[in-house]
């Protein structure tokens, strides 16, 4: 009897080796300009070596005003598309696909670069992102149009650069989320109050998507399923499993291919990514963000000082109890399943070959999407082929390359995974090996 | 341009915090201010106090019994009137003009004299009467000597009716203006802003007010009677116009006129249960005294009951200073057994240890028709009143009245310190004890009033016939005038010459 894990599963307009695949992770591995770099074909491609069926990029901004972290590429302007789609080629060179996502921040922008550093960041609200303090302002509804055309530009640009599909980034607290959320849309045109019209802004960018790159290219989109909003007591609590469930099929009515499912309306969550949360590592890489926001230099406080860990701590983790880190939204997932007829995907701490089976076989969801566990792992799906249930050495969920993203190179950094400090630094560096590629800058032209 | 929005953001808000700083400042600074300003405000407006006296006397003398809230005034105005009225104070700088007895302790008169009492109401300094105006004066026991102060004799020297008319005066008089009143109280006491916005806004009006407003009870009262005289008072036609807001038009004309002398007061633990003032009208000591207390300006609302009951208990057993006359001893015998036949039963008597309080009759009401004396101060008090007395007074508290009483003569006095007590009869309409003894129409018509020189011969103070219609410095009293006259009260009048002379000179040992 075949794996089901290792079933093609075939989309309206694509087809994917197996069921998993490799969720949205990045580093600030790209140029300030928003190009990306051979460091993120290296990085991109180490998980399409190591047998997913798909990779869905790290959040790409369709503007520069969208960024969430200077140093990831964009896919705003045309002449990057050349470079998308070598990297696309490098990926696709191993059978995976490569699924673009097209994202904006909106005001979860943590760390804004030059190009953003003395704007506010364009959202459908003007309050200020409650934990960090990011600033934004509320878009006119001009605006939001203008914000429908570039994404769509942005698929076009996908497309034109041979990758195998988009997936628009309308889940964990970015420019969709906060359109879509109860607990932060607070506009008062055809864009905010019921919940059809706080859908209005992804399902106007789904039909522009498909007007633009037409229907027979793949189009997926990233859901939280449930808001949790209120991971500062004093906020809302924002959509419900029932709310998502509406826009998922308002999404699939309006020509989405597969939704994928995760949870929580800010990034990170305590449900997203599911794991520890390693406050003394914050304590080392928050620095970066205390300029980013006007909360920034409490919170750092917070982070800084054993004495006041505890009460941050208490904040994290009571949204926790009783949740596991595996499989943290697949009763969320296998909901939205029921209700709609295109591929469902969820993510959240997969890592056991019998657990995503289980999520497989019992038809709660179509393909299970996993970023940290796959770094631990890139060969992740080797060890299950080979008949193992979890790699010898599994991702332990510190979510220490969470927290280290503004400041250290994506990857493990975990050191009792490894045997030593420098062997986790060595295997860091390994998608840095771009040398062969270096040339001499051309002369001014003559 | 700004470094960034976090930044921009971040100086927007402590722009906002300083001004949240700077108006909390104020706001705290503003609020210290008037914290302090009201502290200081409401210490000042409604401090209250008034000394306390050691000694029995003093407290006597000076201490207050709680009249100067409602009918006193500012200690400031007290001291500024004279200069102000100069031709009602005799040119001089206190108030012995009108009678009141100044105390000289170590070559220096004292700054208030005897009866006039402080007390700190809402933060001003407030004087006025206590028992001792009406019930305190000076002797000499002949033209040369020093006077000599005797406390609970009848203040004979204090004319209270002439005072009353000079303060209902002033009250409309454009010096008690408070520009003119203010700068002569700035002279001699620096009141500050505050104290002088206080008094100015405050102070002055109301003075000003609550004396209109007596003036206007008790004016045309005033005006209709005879003036009173030195040591004489209508306790009561006041008392229905300031208590009980009568008008003139509402008393009788047949009680409008109650002037009679100030009382001694001493010895007045034997008197308990005997028929206490001129007509007898209570028995009660304790309702006579308050009532008293009323007299002299207190209200059920601002008596001080403990200070009251401090003067009542020393004056309980208080006696008389001893007379200073000198009869000769068998005269006094003689006058004696004629005194024991004839007047002990009514009046008691005096024995060699001092005056014994025993007489069938001592203390109870003789009937007007048999006693004969002026009426006015009967028909003064009504049963009406009595009755108002009763169901107004305290109503409500332990010390509500009950005991007024409506009736038809005058009471027998004991006789204690009877050299002290001239003019004589309830009226002071009897010069002496001599002219007592002389039937009514031997006794003289017009008499100087007020001279503290006790009359060697005839018993009493020197008092002088005189000619009402004649200006004089002294105080003529005409006992043809309404309510002054001198009849009645026969007994002995048919006695003979030596019989009157020998009783006389007994009388003048008590």
């Amino acid at each position: 009897m075949s794996d089901p894990i290792f079933e093609p599963l075939t989309f309206k307009n694509l087809t994917v080796k197996n069921r998993v695949m490799r969720s949205n992770i990045s580093g600030r591995f790209d140029n300030e300009d928003g190009s990306l770099t051979q460091t993120r074909i290296n990085w991109e491609t180490r998980f399409a070596k190591g047998g997913v069926g798909a990779v869905v990029s790290s959040y790409v901004p369709v503007r520069m005003d969208g960024r969430i972290i200077a140093g990831y590429a964009t896919i705003h302007r045309d002449d990057f598309i050349p470079l998308w789609r070598t990297l696309g080629k490098a990926v696709q060179a191993h059978g995976a696909k490569y699924i673009l996502q097209l994202s904006h921040s909106g005001r979860q922008m943590d760390l804004p670069g030059v190009h953003n550093q003395t704007r506010r960041s364009p959202a459908p609200t003007n309050s200020a992102e409650p934990l960090h303090g990011f600033l934004c302002r509320a878009m006119s509804s001009g605006e939001v149009a203008q914000m429908v055309d570039d994404f769509a530009r942005g698929a076009w640009r996908a497309r034109e650069a041979g990758l195998n599909g988009v997936e628009l980034h309308a889940a964990n607290g970015y420019l969709f989320t906060q359109f879509l959320s109860s607990a932060i849309n607070d506009r008062t045109d055809h864009y905010g109050g019921s919940l059809r019209n706080r859908a209005r802004f992804l399902l106007e960018v789904i039909a522009a998507i498909r007007a633009k790159v037409g229907e027979d290219y793949h189009l997926q989109v990233k859901l939280s399923a449930v808001d949790h909003n209120n991971v500062l007591p004093w906020e809302g609590r924002g959509n419900t499993l029932a709310d998502t469930v509406k826009v998922a099929k308002w999404a699939e009515a309006a020509g989405a291919d597969a939704i994928h499912v995760s949870t929580g309306s800010l990034f990170p969550h305590p449900l997203n990514p599911p794991g520890e949360l390693p406050i003394d590592v914050l304590a080392h890489t928050y620095d970066a963000l205390i300029s980013s926001g006007i909360h920034g230099f409490r919170n750092f406080l917070f982070f800084r000082y054993p004495a006041l860990r505890p009460i941050f701590r208490h904040l994290w983790y009571r949204m926790k109890k009783g949740r596991p880190f595996e499989a943290v939204s697949l009763d969320e997932a296998r909901t939205i399943k029921a209700a709609v007829r295109v591929p469902v995907i969820n993510t959240g701490g997969y890592q056991t070959a019998s657990v995503v089976r289980e999520a497989l076989t019992s038809g709660a969801v179509d393909a299970v999407s996993i970023a940290r566990s796959l770094v631990a792992n890139p060969n992740l799906l080797e060890h299950w082929r080979a008949g193992r249930d979890r790699p010898p050495v599994p991702c332990n969920y510190c979510n220490k390359c969470l927290v280290s993203a503004p400041k250290a190179p994506m990857g493990c950094l975990e050191v009792a995974r490894f045997p030593s400090r420098e062997a986790m630094v060595e295997t860091l560096m390994e998608i840095y090996d771009t040398r062969p590629d270096l040339k001499v800058p051309a002369k001014e032209a003559a | 341009m700004s470094v960034s929005a976090v930044e921009d953001e971040l100086a927007q808000r402590r722009w906002r915090v300083r001004i949240v700083f700077v108006v909390a400042t104020l706001l705290v600074i503003v609020g210290l201010v008037v914290a302090v300003l009201g502290g200081t405000a409401l210490l000042r407006l409604t401090g209250t106090g008034t000394p306390s006296f050691a000694s029995e006397e003093e407290h006597f003398k000076y201490g207050s019994i709680g009249a100067e809230p409602n009918s006193g005034l500012p200690y400031a105005v007290w001291k500024a009137l004279p200069a102000l009225f100069p031709e009602a104070f005799e040119g001089r700088d206190d108030y012995s003009a009108f009678g009141f007895t100044y105390e000289v302790e170590n070559g220096v008169q004292k700054d208030l004299p005897i009866g006039i009492s402080r007390r700190t109401y809402q933060g001003v300094d407030l004087v006025w009467f206590n028992c001792a105006v009406c019930h305190a004066s000076t002797v000499r026991t002949d033209a040369g000597s020093e006077p000599q102060t005797v406390l609970a004799m009848p203040s004979h020297g204090f004319d209270l009716g002439r005072f009353i008319d000079f303060v209902l005066g002033a009250a409309a008089d454009p010096r008690l203006g408070p520009d003119v009143l203010l700068s002569k109280i700035s002279e001699e006491q620096d009141l500050g802003l505050i104290d002088g916005l206080i008094w100015r806004f405050a102070v002055m009006p109301r003075l000003r007010e609550e004396l209109l407003a007596r003036r206007d009870r008790l004016k045309a009262l005033k005006d209709e009677q005879p003036p009173w005289g030195p040591g004489r008072v209508d306790t009561f036609n006041p008392y229905k116009t300031l208590e009980f807001n009568m008008r003139l038009a509402d008393l009788d004309p047949s009680e409008r006129l109650g002037a009679s002398d100030f009382p001694s007061i001493f010895l007045q633990g034997p008197r308990e249960g005997m028929q206490l003032h001129w007509d007898g009208n209570n028995a009660s000591l304790a309702e006579r005294n308050l009532s008293a207390a009323l007299g002299a300006g207190v209200t059920p609302d601002t008596v001080d009951h403990a200070a009251v009951e401090r003067v009542a208990a020393w004056l309980a057993d208080l006696r008389p200073p001893p007379s200073p006359h000198r009869p000769p001893p068998d005269s006094v015998a003689r006058g004696r057994a004629l005194y024991m036949n004839a007047c002990a039963s009514c009046h008691g008597y005096q024995s060699e240890d001092g005056y014994v309080f025993e007489g069938e009759r001592l203390g109870l009401v003789e009937d007007i028709a048999d006693i004969g004396t002026d009426r006015a101060r009967l028909d003064s008090y009504t049963a009406e009143f009595a009755e108002l007395q009763k169901s107004e007074f305290f109503k409500g508290t332990p010390y509500q009245f009950k005991h007024f009483t409506k009736s038809n003569g005058y009471a027998n006095a004991p006789l204690d310190g009877l050299w002290l007590r001239g003019p004589y009869l309830h009226n002071g309409a009897v010069p002496t004890l001599a002219a007592l003894l002389a039937p009514p129409d031997e006794r003289p018509n017009a008499f100087e009033r007020g001279s503290n020189v006790v009359d060697r011969a005839n018993g009493g103070f020197v008092s002088p016939p005189c000619d009402p219609a004649t200006a004089s410095d002294a105080f003529c009293f005409d006992t043809l005038l309404p309510g002054n006259g001198n009849g009645g009260h026969v007994y002995g009048t048919d006695l003979s010459a030596t019989q009157k002379s020998d009783l006389l000179e007994y009388l003048k040992t008590f």
